[in-house]
C-alpha cells in the first residue's frame, strides 16, 4: 500500500507544479484535471473485494484535494457514493488518517450546502480522531466547525479561539451572546475577505437573525424587572429606539418585518398587533432556544 | 504613447483566475496512518458552551441598553 500511496500522492502534487508552470507561461493548465481522471481510475481498481480496498480512501481524499484545488467540487459526488453506498467498504477499516481527511472535507461540503446537522457531526468526527500535533489541520477543522455551531446555538469558548488563532470569530461569538446586532455586522465587515475566501460569509450573515432574539429577549428580561405585570408586551418604539442606539436605523415596518421573521423562525413565540403597535410574547419560553438544532427554514 | 515592458525578471503577475481556484485550507498529509487520541478527543468535547443564553443581564452591553431604554423619548 505504501508504494501506491506515494505513486498517488506524487502524481498529485506534480500535476499541481505543472499547473502552476503552465498557468505563469500563459497556457491553459490541465495537468490536474488529467491527474484527477487517472486517479478516478485508481479507485476504480481499488473498490473491489480485494485486500487492496483499505487504500480506497486514501485515493478519495487526494482526489478531493485535487477537486477542491480545481473548484469542480461537485466531482466529489460520485466518489462519495462508491465509498458510502458500496457493501465491499467497511468505514471502520480504513486508517484513521484517512477517516479523519475524508470528514474533513466531507463536513466543508456539507457547510456549502447548509447541512448544518450532517456538518456538524462529520467536523466534529474529523476534530475528535486528529491528531492534535497537527495544529494547522485542526484549526482548519476549526474554521468550518465554528460557523456551524454558531448556526446550531452552540458557542465555542474564547480560549478555543484563541488558542487556534482563530479571531476573526471573536466578535461574531460575542455578538450572539450580547445581542449586538452592530457588533455582529462590524465583525461581518472587517474580516469579509476573510469569510468570503473561505465561503462561510453566509452562514455568519444568516446569524444575525439569532442575534436579534438575543436582543429581544434582553429588552424583554431588563422590562420585566422594572414591571413584571407589563414584560410580555413589547412594544416596536422600544425596540425602534434599542436599534437606533445600536447605530442601526429602521422604522417600525422593518422592525415588524423582523418580528414575523423570528415568529415565523419560531425564534420567537407570540404575535404582534400591528394596530397597537407591539408584540405580545407567550407566557411560556417566549424565546426557544437553538440547542443543538439549525433555525426553520 | 510608449508601453512599458516589465523587466525580464520581474515574477509573471498572478492569474486572478488561478488565484480563485487555490484551496486555502488544504489539509496537511500526515505522517502516520494511526495514533492514540483517547485524550485529545475528549478535550475537544469539552470546548462548546450551550447553556450560554442565559438570564443575566448584568454585563456592560446590558446595562447600557437598559439606561438607552429609560431614557425618555424626545418626541
Amino acid at each position: 500500500m505504501d508504494a501506491l500511496y506515494t505513486v498517488v500522492y506524487e502524481l498529485r502534487t506534480i500535476a499541481e507544479m505543472a499547473d502552476k508552470e503552465m498557468s505563469m507561461s500563459g497556457r491553459v493548465p490541465d495537468r490536474l484535471k488529467g491527474a484527477g481522471s487517472f486517479l478516478m481510475k485508481v479507485f476504480g481498481t481499488l473498490a473491489g473485494k480485494g485486500s487492496k480496498r483499505v487504500g480506497a480512501l486514501y485515493v478519495t481524499c487526494q482526489l478531493f484535494k485535487v477537486y477542491f484545488k480545481l473548484g469542480t467540487v461537485h466531482l466529489c459526488r460520485s466518489v462519495i457514493r462508491s465509498i458510502e453506498t458500496a457493501r465491499v467498504f467497511d468505514f471502520e477499516e480504513f486508517p484513521t488518517r484517512d477517516k479523519v481527511t475524508y470528514n474533513y472535507y466531507t463536513g466543508r461540503l456539507e457547510v456549502f450546502n447548509d447541512n448544518f446537522l450532517a456538518a456538524d457531526q462529520k467536523l466534529m468526527y474529523a476534530l475528535v480522531h486528529c491528531a492534535t500535533s497537527k495544529v494547522n489541520n485542526v484549526r482548519m477543522i476549526l474554521k468550518y466547525l465554528v460557523p456551524v455551531k454558531l448556526s446550531l446555538g452552540i458557542l465555542p469558548k474564547e480560549a478555543l479561539l484563541e488558542k487556534y488563532n482563530l479571531r476573526e470569530y471573536l466578535d461574531v461569538v460575542r455578538a450572539l451572546r450580547r445581542g449586538d446586532v452592530r457588533l455582529l455586522r462590524h465583525a461581518l465587515e472587517a474580516y469579509e475577505d476573510e469569510f468570503l475566501r473561505s465561503g462561510v460569509y453566509l452562514v455568519l450573515e444568516k446569524l444575525e437573525l439569532q442575534v436579534y432574539q438575543r436582543l429581544m429577549k434582553k429588552i424583554y428580561i431588563i422590562q420585566k424587572q422594572r414591571d413584571p405585570s407589563k414584560a410580555h408586551q413589547v412594544k416596536m418604539d422600544v425596540v425602534v429606539k434599542a436599534l437606533k442606539w445600536l447605530e442601526i436605523d429602521m422604522d417600525i415596518d422593518e422592525v415588524e418585518c423582523i418580528m414575523a421573521i423570528l415568529i415565523h423562525k419560531n425564534l420567537m413565540k407570540g404575535y404582534f398587533s400591528h394596530k397597537s403597535k407591539v408584540v405580545v410574547l407567550s407566557k411560556q419560553e417566549p424565546f426557544p432556544r437553538l440547542g443543538g438544532r439549525p433555525v426553520n427554514s | 504613447m510608449a508601453t512599458t515592458t516589465p523587466p525580464a525578471d520581474a515574477p509573471p503577475a498572478e492569474d486572478p483566475k488561478l488565484d480563485l481556484f487555490e484551496d486555502d485550507d488544504e489539509f496537511e498529509e500526515f505522517e502516520n496512518e494511526e495514533w492514540d487520541d483517547e485524550e485529545e478527543g475528549k478535550d475537544a468535547l469539552q470546548q462548546w458552551e450551550d447553556d450560554w443564553d442565559d438570564d443575566d443581564v448584568n454585563d456592560d452591553f446590558s446595562q447600557q441598553l437598559r439606561k438607552e431604554l429609560e431614557k425618555r423619548s424626545d418626541n
